[in-house]
């Protein structure tokens, strides 16, 4: 799965995205969300041991494992609108609006694991982009791993000073905000940072990169691609029908 | 043939009123090690900024005064800045060091052989070819930090900035630094570093920058490493320093070798 | 009386790389250990070994009668105070005091001991001009200084520390220096991770070498910083002063700045020449 294009990876994510909120709810919704699954399962095909696509260094085993982990992740970040919706709406709206943002959350989730942000860049920039502009979404993709990785050490770094996270759950939402302040806080000062540093590595606008290893594109893939756009116009122009 | 120079630049950071430079006038020369030396906050990491066109143009602020650069544009000839804490230069989208050592040549659009032969060369030079194909996210503090100084190198600058470089070297990987940043000026390079690392100064720098609140005091040989103002102010070499606490009078010796030269002739 | 921290054959590896391999030493109270060795021989491993927030894989690790197996890291942090290598990503409170006083109320003192402690803290690294700062409105130095305020805040029994002086000048290193030796005077037991020699000749008295993830050398620092031919294999170098101690022939040999200073006033005074 991680041999696909990038682009075909963009294009399957935001083309579920699209056809979730343009099917009608429930089945449209369900029907996109069970792709979505599907895809989010398979993340871990054709991953050697000790690499992964994505995030850096955790070496996963392939097979079940990155797919069970994309899976409980999208079903944790969904969880909370759930339970916003269940309070504010009647069970089909309920129903509905659920099953669409978990497709969301799911493709998006899916999408951050399985493609790489290096890929990302070599694939705009082979295609014609601007390294900086193909920099801004790469690094919007490797925001969550990076912010994963700086959020576990200020936990570690806390926990190391006597904040438990575990208990009640008086101590998890202090431990909580305990860890959003310093990640936000220290993500924002981190921005100011890079944005430095990648000038110092060329990175300057208008900068026209040499593709290192531009990811293979192949005609099948570029068919699908198209196919999707067709297909979500067609959603789209059905619905507007 | 002067590479850059500053002429009574001051500068202000956003929003303050204090100037992190004042008045500096400087001037380098291809084939020459400058070391920048002063307390915490004197204006060595922001003199850096303003040397590599980073300050005002991306960190925002104000200047006054003259800065100029003669090579090529940005690249080729062009300045690199090894900035402190590599952890924050890492370009994050590198798969192994060897892509992170590339990073800054395929930014700079060259074609990929040449890429490929500084990218080489550089790792050849801070001694880290065995790390080609790590992962950047794997590798400790001191590793990462010649990482990242090869990734600089690799961009065939004339003018080589450094921030505090050792920092997180270990002893050996520190005396294979110096003797780099001795190998680069031998190229033809100009060179500023900023450093904490005063013992080291004798055998690398041609000159010496006493910075003292934005203002730079005293520009001289690496001989002000070893004067009694210096000395006092808690920026001569530990030899210095030793020799000044011991009532010992003046001239203070330098390094352990001017130290045993001196006590011979007493 | 109990060592303040011991590890018995220790051993932890990354996958199938080896980090640490059967390391065993005691540190008592009051003791002051430099933990030293190249990059990559498994120092910042050991840290985060002790401080709980990994296992070893074999052996054990003791902080006084507390088995690090047994306790997670928030509870080892009543004895053991840390600070890592990239100190200044762990700030998050508004002001550099509330940041110090972080540690000390999680353990759960009372307001005023709070105060007491962060006060102490402050002072003993001359932080208090900066206490009313936001930590991210001072340069990376004095970051590091604030993180390290807030481990000392905890007044704990074993200071670990993983290169607390990187980056600093020699005033600030002077103070890190002080507040420690103050720390050890008043019965912490010490565990530094350096690169700095030098700082290391002033502050500490026990070289630990760590080489490719064996204890190489466990001896008093004085002695292995005379010897620069054990030095070099361990990819160490002596600093400044030993080397002129060593090179004058100093009677006494000493490694410290303010002994090797008296040393060479009484030579001169006695119109000794050693190299004679």
């Amino acid at each position: 799965m991680t041999r696909l294009h990038p682009f075909t990876l963009l294009a399957l994510a935001a083309a579920l995205v699209a056809l979730a909120w343009l099917l009608p709810a429930p089945w449209g919704a369900a029907g996109t969300l069970a792709v979505a699954a599907v895809l989010a399962l398979f993340s871990g095909a054709g991953l050697t041991p000790g690499a992964s696509p994505g995030s850096t260094g955790t070496g996963m085993s392939p097979g079940w494992r990155p797919g069970l982990v994309v899976l409980r992740t999208a079903v944790v970040t969904a969880a909370p609108f759930w339970l916003f919706l269940f309070i504010l709406h009647d069970v089909p709206t309920t129903v509905a609006l659920g099953l669409r943002i978990t497709t969301m959350v799911a493709s998006v989730v899916w999408l951050v694991a399985v493609l790489a942000p290096a890929r990302l860049v070599e694939a705009m920039v082979a295609a014609g982009w601007r390294a900086g502009t193909a920099y801004l979404f790469a690094a919007t993709l490797s925001a969550v791993p990076v912010l994963k990785a700086r959020a576990q050490r200020i936990v570690e770094a806390q926990r190391c000073r006597g904040l438990s996270p575990r208990g009640g759950l008086g101590p998890r939402v202090r431990a909580l905000r305990a860890l959003a302040l310093p990640l936000i806080l220290s993500a924002l000062h981190e921005v100011d940072e890079r944005a430095l540093a990648l000038e110092s590595r060329g990175l300057v606008p208008g900068a026209r990169r040499t593709p290192l290893a531009p990811p293979p594109d192949r005609g099948a893939e570029r068919a699908v691609r198209w196919a999707l756009v067709a297909l979500c116009v067609a959603a789209l122009v059905w619905r507007l029908a | 043939m002067t590479r850059l120079s500053l002429e009574h630049v001051s500068f202000w950071y956003p929003a303050t009123d204090t100037p992190a430079l004042a008045d500096v006038s400087l001037e380098v020369a291809g084939g020459e090690v400058v070391a920048l030396v002063g307390a915490v906050g004197a204006g060595a990491s922001t003199l850096l900024l303003v040397a590599a066109d980073l300050a005002p143009r991306v960190v925002g602020g104000r200047l006054e005064g003259a800065v100029d650069f003669r090579g090529r544009g940005n690249g080729e000839g062009g300045r690199g800045i090894v900035l402190p804490t590599p952890w924050t230069q890492v370009s994050g989208m590198a798969f192994t060091v060897w892509d992170e050592v590339a990073f800054g040549p395929a930014n700079l659009g060259w074609p990929r052989e040449q890429i490929t032969r500084h990218v080489d060369r550089a790792l050849a030079r801070l001694e880290i070819a065995a790390l080609r194909d790590r992962e950047p996210a794997t590798l400790s503090g001191g590793e990462l930090q010649r990482v990242i100084i090869a990734g600089i190198l690799a961009m065939d600058p004339a003018l080589v900035l450094f921030d505090e470089p050792t920092a997180e070297l270990d002893p050996a990987g520190a005396r294979m630094l110096w003797r780099l940043v001795r190998s680069l000026a031998a190229e033809g390079k100009a060179v500023i570093v900023a450093t904490n690392d005063l013992d080291a100064l004798p055998d690398v720098a041609d000159r010496v920058v006493w910075l003292e609140q934005g203002r730079a005091k005293k520009i001289g040989p690496p001989a002000l490493l070893a004067e009694d103002a210096l000395c006092a102010a808690g920026l001569g070499t530990a030899v210095a320093v030793v020799w000044r606490a011991g009532g010992l009078p003046r001239p203070y010796p330098l390094t352990v070798d001017d130290a045993v030269r001196l006590w011979r002739h007493r | 009386m109990t060592d303040a921290l011991r590890l018995e054959r220790v051993s932890f590896a990354y996958g199938d790389v080896t980090a640490l391999a059967e390391v065993s030493f005691a540190l008592g109270p009051g003791e002051r250990a430099a933990l030293l060795g190249r990059n990559g021989a498994g120092k910042s491993t050991l840290v985060r070994l002790v401080t709980g927030l990994r296992r070893p894989a074999a052996g054990s690790i003791w902080v006084e009668d507390w088995d690090t197996r047994d306790r997670p890291p928030e509870q080892l942090a009543r004895r053991v105070g840390s600070m890592f290598q990239y100190a200044d990503q762990q700030l998050f409170a508004r002001t550099v005091r509330d940041d110090v006083s972080f540690g000390p109320r999680a353990l759960g003192f009372a307001a005023p001991e709070v105060q007491q402690r962060v006060g102490r803290a402050l002072a003993a690294l001359g932080l208090e001009a900066h206490a009313a700062h936001h930590p991210y409105d001072l340069p990376p130095a004095f970051r590091k200084l604030a993180a390290l305020a807030g481990a000392l805040a905890l007044e704990p029994r074993l200071l670990v520390l993983d290169e607390p002086t990187a980056g600093l000048d020699r005033a600030l290193r002077a103070r890190v220096a002080s507040a420690l030796l103050e720390r050890a005077a008043a019965g912490a037991a010490l565990l530094v991770v350096t690169h700095d020699l030098a700082f290391a000749a002033e502050t500490l008295e026990r070289a630990l070498v760590l080489d490719r993830g064996r204890l190489a050398c466990d001896e008093p620092l004085a002695g292995l910083l005379a010897a620069p031919p054990r030095l070099e294999p361990l990819g160490l170098a002596p600093p400044a002063v030993a080397a002129l101690s060593r090179a004058l022939g100093l009677p006494g040999a000493p490694v410290r700045e303010a002994d090797a200073a008296r040393a060479l006033a009484r030579v001169a005074a006695g119109r000794r020449a050693p190299l004679d």
